[in-house]
Formats: structure tokens, sequence, C-alpha cells
């Protein structure tokens, strides 16, 4: 089931509150409204089968996109086809074929336990009790929920709790997913028990996934391709192995030196980033990694050599900075 | 249809059962408002009548009141402030079935069990206290059955059109305490409409507010005339009719602004 989205935007018409008593008596009489564009006019296709992460710093419309691909925002322009349905329409055929998690929000009954969430579900979304039964096994095997199941959701401690959410959007079989922030707040355990289930449960039912993060992990575990947005504006769509190479123009070489450094003589190669223990990082232009090398060992008696790309949160940070130097 | 209602009604039970304190709490606390105002009355009437309302008929009026108000509540605008507040209100609009079932599968299951706990303490009352023991016809229990279903049907989408407001501004609920406030004249709940004055009669008939309370309550005391009984009936369909109108426009275009507030 592919996603298909062509020039969208949202728009939100936000109102200006003053701080402070005087404000607020202020705002009574004199409402101002800003227009916030949360989106801004982005465009791309996802195939089926695929996982693709979202990125972007907190406000720069990963949800408001995602929200609006679910069908429960409405767009103020552009053009939106999940699966072949226009999800605003709200049609139930829709409905059945996607799943939205929130690492935020729970569509778990708060305070009862999971397994009651679960039946709800069952019926709603029309499972077949032997269709229900095998997923349920399934999934009580895949995410190990036999013990949670009994206890009232508002026990279940975050990661619990998580583990359940994806269970409850999962029993419907969905052929599109979304998950926004799954594994927020989750231990570093957790966070890579979720992930490795998400990849499981994409290659066993070749489910779409769009799944937005700020754990760069997930998105490197998961994703070969990336979109990067911010300020509604969509800044990369593509491979993430290929992101640092269009995004940054300079790779780190790392050296073990035999001997004593001499540090000064060093910065006519590129910039020092790090020493100690004869250890050296520089930081070289990209189109010049390969001639610099070949000079490096030739004229120093080198241990060791890497050649690394920055890691992602430098890439995806500059990005950003970037961004708005460019302002 | 009816496995989707039998799972949401089963879940709904599971959870009022979690609140079993509060759920008798709710019916229990409903009664003071209608005690008070009834001593007030008998206070008043000071063992006579009031435009023909002896102090039997008071009793018997805020005891069916009692019922009627526990048989009709709805409180579905103070959760749908809430959800769409937060954005909570996402989950039943992601669901495949409209949110609105929801709330009727709830409210099935809490007047059920209000009746359970009502109809024994009514009877058991009625051992004691004379002008309780009713004596209505078959013809009249089915009237008052299908007026209190269309009273519930009234005040509950009452509840869904204020609450859906929700889409629009931030405290609906505020605006349902003015309604409340309007209809505790118009719905009988401060005195039977035929004593008070009757440009307040003549208003009332055309509210919605007595034919969520006043008419049921009319008929449960018996002796209604068969003229009334199909021109309240009447308006009870009328007001179905028009709030369901109004439920269904807000709904389409709340959805439009729904804002899903919440990371």
């Amino acid at each position: 089931m592919s996603i298909s989205v062509v020039s969208l935007s949202k728009q939100y018409k936000v109102h200006e509150r003053q701080s402070g008593l005087k404000g607020a008596w202020k705002s009574l009489f004199d409402r101002k409204y800003r227009i916030v564009q949360a989106v801004n006019d982005i465009t791309f296709q996802i195939e089926p089968g695929e996982i693709v992460g979202f990125l972007g710093p907190n406000g720069a419309g990963k949800t408001t996109t995602i929200k609006m691909l679910a069908g429960l925002l409405y767009p103020s322009g552009g053009e939106i086809q999940v699966g072949g349905y226009v999800p605003y329409k709200q049609e139930h055929d829709f409905k059945r074929m996607i799943s939205l998690v929130m690492g935020q929000k729970s569509q778990l009954i708060w305070d009862i336990p999971p397994m009651e969430t679960f039946l709800v579900n069952q019926a709603v979304y029309e499972i077949e009790e032997s269709q229900f039964r095998k997923t349920l096994a399934e999934l009580t095997e895949l995410l190990n929920l036999e013990p949670l199941l009994g206890k009232p959701t508002r026990q279940l401690s975050l990661g619990e709790r998580m583990k359940c959410e994806l269970a409850a959007s999962l029993l419907h079989r969905p052929k599109i997913l979304f998950l926004d922030e799954p594994t927020i707040g989750l231990d570093v355990n957790m966070q890579e028990n979720v992930r490795r289930f998400i990849q499981d449960y994409n290659r066993q039912y070749n489910t779409t996934v769009l799944l937005t993060s700020h754990y760069m992990a997930d998105v490197t575990a998961l994703c070969n391709r990336v979109m990067i947005i911010n300020r509604g504006t969509l800044l990369y769509d593509g491979d993430l192995s290929l992101l640092s190479e269009s995004l940054v123009p300079y790779k780190y070489i790392e050296l073990q030196l035999e001997g004593s450094v001499d540090l000064p003589s060093f910065s006519q190669w590129g910039e020092v980033v790090e020493t100690g223990g004869g250890k050296l990082k520089l930081k070289v232009p990209r189109n010049q990694v390969a001639e610099m090398s070949s000079k490096i060992l030739q004229e120093w008696k080198v241990s060791d050599l890497t050649i690394q790309d920055p890691p992602m949160e430098e890439v995806i940070g500059l990005a950003f900075k970037e961004e708005k130097d460019a302002e | 249809m009816l496995n989707k209602y039998f799972a949401l009604i089963r879940m709904k039970w599971v959870e009022m059962f979690e609140y079993r304190a509060e759920s008798v709490i709710w019916i229990l606390g409903a009664l003071t408002q209608p005690l008070v105002t009834l001593a007030v009355w008998l206070g008043v009437s000071d063992g006579g009548e009031i435009q023909g309302f002896s102090p039997n008929h008071f009793i018997l009026y805020f005891a069916c009141l009692i019922f009627v108000e526990r048989m009709t509540t709805a409180w579905d605008v103070w959760d749908l402030d809430r959800e769409i507040r937060q954005g909570t209100f996402s989950f039943p609009l992601l669901r495949p079935l409209h949110p609105i079932h929801w709330g009727i599968a709830e409210n099935i299951v809490y007047k059920v069990f209000f009746l359970s706990i009502l109809l024994p303490i009514w009877i058991v009352a009625a051992f004691f206290i004379e002008p309780l023991r009713l004596a209505l016809s078959p013809l009249e229990w089915v009237a008052f059955l299908i007026a209190v279903l269309f009273g519930l049907a009234i005040r509950f989408l009452m509840g869904w059109c204020v609450g859906l407001l929700g889409f629009w501004v931030s405290r609906v609920v505020a605006i349902y305490s003015v309604v409340e406030g309007i209809s505790l004249f118009f719905s009988g709940r401060i005195a039977p409409l035929s004593i008070m004055p009757p440009t307040i009669q003549k208003i009332g008939e055309i509210l919605p507010f007595s034919y969520i309370l006043y008419f049921p309550v009319e008929i449960l005391m018996g002796g209604v005339t068969l003229e009334r009984l199909v021109t309240g009936m009447i308006g009870q369909v009328v007001w179905i009719g028009i709030l369901y109108g109004v439920f269904h426009f807000l709904w389409k275009a709340g959805l439009k602004a729904y804002s899903a507030a919440g990371g």
C-alpha cells in the first residue's frame, strides 16, 4: 500500500495570548491571531513495504504530517492518497487499513487491563475470532505480553504500556503503520526491543512504516530512507547512507601516530578536533580525503588510520543549523 | 453492529465496576437538589394545596423527577471537552466506528446500573410512602418508557452538540453550565411547570428541556390526557430531529477544524 503526497500544506490559526493578568484581560477584547505554517508544500511518495524515517526537531511538522496522513487533520492545501484513499474523508475501509501509534498518547483504556482494549478493537475492526486469537498469540509471544494483559493499564510502566500499545494497534493487521515517536521515554533496552519488533513485523507482513523519532538510533537501525523536515519544509528525502554526503561537506580522518605528535604542523592538513595519547582526529573536506590520507601516510609514521562520516546527530544538527544561518 | 455494541457494553461495564464507589455516589449526589427543592415546597404549601398540588403530589412529583433525571442524565460533554482539548479524541476517531457509539454504549451501561438501584429503592419506599404507589395503565407505562427514551435522546444529543463546539472553543463545559442553568427553570426541576407563571410555561413548551424531564414525569404521575401524550411526543420527536441535524452539521464541520492537539 503506497502513500502519495503532493504539495501538502497545513496552517493553524493560533490565538496569541499575552502573558500576565493584564495581558489576559487585554486579549479578551483584542484577540490577535497568528497564522502558523506547520507544513509547507511538501511532496513525497512511499512505496509498499518501505520503512521511512521522518526526522526533524520539535515543532518541525512531523506529527502534523503524520496526523494528516492518518486522516485526523484536514489539510489546508495539496493532495494526499494513502493506500488509494483520501485520509480526511474518514472512510471505514481506510481506517481498517492503517494504524497510528503515538508515543505520548495512549489508546488503551486507562483504568482497565489492556486485554479489554484488545477485545474492543477486535469487535470494532471486525476481526474474526480465529484470526484474532492467532494474531494475539503471535504478538503476545513477540512482545512478551503475557504478564501484562490482566493488569490495569495505569499500573503498567511506560515500556510495558508501549508494548501493549503496539499490540492494540496491530491486531487488525494494518497495511500501513504510522509510528509517532514510539520509543520516546523508553530505556535503551526497551528501545532496542521495540525497534527489533518493528523491523521483524515489517519484514513478515511487508507493512509500510512511516516513523518519526528524536532518537537517531531508531532511524539508523530501521530505515534505509529518511525524510528530514524543518519548519514545515522538506529538506532532504533519500538514502540514509547518502545523507551525510549531501548535507555535510567534510569527513573525519582518525590517526594513531607513533612517537610524539607535533600538533601545529597538522593544522595545515585540516582542522584538528581531538587529540590525546598519540591520537588525532582531523576534519577534512570531503573531496580532499583521499589525497590527504596518502600525504599523511607518506609524511608520518601512522599505526592506524580510519576515515569516518560524521555521526548522524551531527549531520542532522548541521542541517538545521545551516538552514537557520541562511535566514 | 450488534457485536460492536456487545463489546463496547462489556468494556464499559468492566470500567464502571472499577469506579463502583463513584457510581453509587453519583446516584446519591443527584438526590440532594430535588430533595431540598421538595422540602422547600412542602414548607411553602404548609399542608395545603398550591394550584392543585397537595403535599402528596409534591412528594410524588419530585420522586418521579429524581427517577427521570437519573435515567436521562448525560455527561458526554465533559468527556468530549477533555478529549478534544487534550487530543485523545484522536483514538476513537481513528477507529472504524463513529465515536458517538462509545457514548451510547456507556449510557446503556450506566442507565441499566441506575435502574437496578433506583427501582428496588422505589419499590421498598412505596411500602412506606403512600403517594409512591403508582397505578398506571399498560398504555401509560409504554408511553412513559418511550418518553424517557426520547428524553434521554434529546439530552444526549444536546450534550454532544455542545461538546462538539470543543472543536472551536476550549472550554465547552462552561457553555453547558449555562444551558443547564436555563434548563433548571424550564425542565420542571424547580417546580412543576403547571404551577409556574404562564409565560414560563409557554416558553417551556417551545424549549427542549421540558421534553427531557417534565413530560415523562407528567406521564409517570398518571392521569395525563391522550392529547397531551400526543403533543408531548411530537415535541420530543421534533427536538430529536433538530438536534440530530445540528449534531450532524457540527460533526462534519468540526472534523475540518479538529487540531488533534499534542504531540
